[in-house]
């Protein structure tokens, strides 16, 4: 009995760490936007350099990571869907399969890895090391508010970054695609275009913005997060780098499948099959 | 904004899992004056400069600048008396990204405290004085330790502050850069800036360059010495 107690406990206190963790975490993205809006000294100019800058390594220098992945994903899901559809008969539903599996699930999940694993350790570590390095500190001492200059502009950077990553992603995993899948099966462009076109909706376009938006967001704010954790050693920094990875991946994840789920339960709502 | 009083009223602070630092502590401060802040290693010098300067908020009492309690304030009420406060650290503290020229404009440029060509030419002359101008646009990483400590030294000063806080100034630095310091501040203090000066040091040779009174941290307390000018021994 003392040991189910005991692993209630365990979880009780699991759950509770997770909750605080969140909460911390959300609240950096209050306490970022307030320092930024009640910044009176840190001009336009300021921001706009970061942000751009977050833009430059985050959304562009990821780009040929970017292109491979996406032609891949795209050849691969293009070339089962005509191989499988075609057995079933059912070739018309290419553009419903290929915007269900990559503009709805595939890219969004495939941008944030990339992102995660290219930017997020990148500002987790940098972070990490201002911090050992007193530099957090010396902003403050400076009077400047680290989370309105370094925090706010990274994630709006971040968001920019990964909506546009995630547009280029899908752009190349359908008409990329496409063409390298020319190379070994027939299909006419227009038949693949047309079908695509039908297919996309109007939900497509919020799941994507809703998708992606938050998953960059989560990202920054998570590395941030935990880059500016590190209390005063440089042997901190490795540690919240990993322990960034590894959140905000859970995070992402979670958060894809609470938005996918909600999506088909109304979609379910309205077949009146719920 | 002048800066006349500096006061704790029953102010203790501790790190987390430490013995206090400071405890349950009334103190006013001594103002225009240069104060060595003396104490045991460890004890906690570096932690009473950074809650001076509201880096570190004491978990309880009020720390009261002009009589008003500055340790309940945000980040932005605090702003216009932090404008007033130059902090030093003893170790790091250079924007590593940047170089050592745009580490002493940061702070001018951010807070627009004079137009980017009065700043330009405040850096100039600084660097000059100290014979940094060939480190200027080198990044912290690339430079000297003496030279990045001069950097963070001359950082605490471009602003003109009111109060002055120094952690360890002259550890890293040779004799020359330490003469010129010291000079450069009095000049400073002589046009009416760094009127209340604190400084937590183990050297007696640079602290007997100046005329100083004494602040001891001993057990979580603070003791006011005062120091007769002219009975104090210059170490040549």
């Amino acid at each position: 009995m003392s040991s189910v107690l005991s692993q209630i406990d365990s979880l009780g206190r699991s759950v509770t760490r997770n909750v605080n963790y969140t909460l911390r975490v959300f609240l950096l993205v209050y306490l970022s936007l307030r320092a930024t809006i009640l910044d009176h000294a840190q001009g336009f100019r300021q921001i706009v350099g970061v942000i751009l800058a977050q833009i430059y390594f985050t959304g562009w220098q990821a780009l040929p990571l970017v292109s491979v992945l996406a032609l891949g994903t795209g050849s691969v899901l293009i070339l089962q869907a005509l191989s499988n559809l075609t057995l079933l008969g059912g070739t018309q539903m290419i553009g419903n399969f290929l915007i269900v599996m990559i503009l709805r699930e595939a890219g969004p999940l495939f941008v944030a890895l990339i992102v995660i694993a290219r930017s997020g350790t990148a500002v987790a570590s940098e972070l990490g090391n201002m911090r050992a390095n007193r530099e957090i500190e010396a902003l403050e001492s400076m009077g400047i508010n680290p989370l309105s200059f370094i925090v706010f502009p990274r994630i709006i950077g971040g968001v920019v970054s990964i909506l546009c990553l995630a547009f280029y992603f899908n752009f190349m995993a359908f008409i990329g695609g496409f063409f390298i899948t020319r190379l070994i099966q027939d299909m006419s462009f227009a038949f693949y275009t047309d079908s695509l076109m039908s297919a996309f909706s109007k939900e497509d376009f919020y799941i994507f913005l809703l998708k992606n938006g938050f998953s960059g967001m989560i990202i920054f704010v998570v590395c941030c997060y935990q880059g500016l954790s590190v209390k005063k050693s440089p042997h901190e920094v490795p540690q919240v780098t990993t322990q960034a990875v590894v959140n905000s991946i859970i995070f992402v994840v979670i958060f894809n499948l609470i938005v996918t789920a909600l999506f088909y339960l109304k979609q379910l709502q309205q077949l009146g099959v719920v | 904004m002048k800066i006349a009083s500096l006061r704790f009223e029953e102010v203790s602070f501790s790190h987390e899992g430490q013995t206090p630092v400071i405890s349950n502590v009334d103190f006013d401060f001594p103002t225009n004056e240069i104060i060595w802040v003396k104490a045991e290693e460890g004890a906690g010098k570096s932690s009473l400069l950074q809650i001076l300067c509201g880096m570190q908020i004491p978990q309880s009492g009020k720390y009261l600048i002009n009589g008003e309690n500055v340790s309940d304030m945000s980040f932005e009420e605090f702003l216009p008396y932090r404008m007033q406060i130059g902090y030093s650290f003893d170790s790091g503290g250079l924007i590593s990204n940047r170089t050592l020229f745009d580490n002493l404009m940061l702070p001018l440029l951010y807070h627009k405290v004079v137009s980017p060509q009065e700043a330009k030419l405040r850096v100039d002359e600084m660097l000059k004085i100290f014979d940094l101008t060939f480190f200027a646009n080198e990044r912290p990483a690339s430079v000297p330790g003496r030279v990045r400590k001069l950097t963070v030294l001359l950082r605490s000063l471009v602003m003109h502050p009111q109060i002055l806080l120094l952690d360890d100034p002259s550890v890293g630095l040779g004799k020359s850069s330490l003469y010129n310091f010291v000079d450069y501040m009095q000049g400073l203090r002589k046009q009416g800036h760094l009127n209340h000066i604190f400084i937590t040091s183990y050297d007696d040779k640079f602290m007997d360059l100046m005329d100083h009174q004494i602040l001891h941290l001993d057990g979580g307390q603070l003791y006011y010495q005062k120091v007769d000018p002219e009975k104090r021994v210059v170490h040549i």
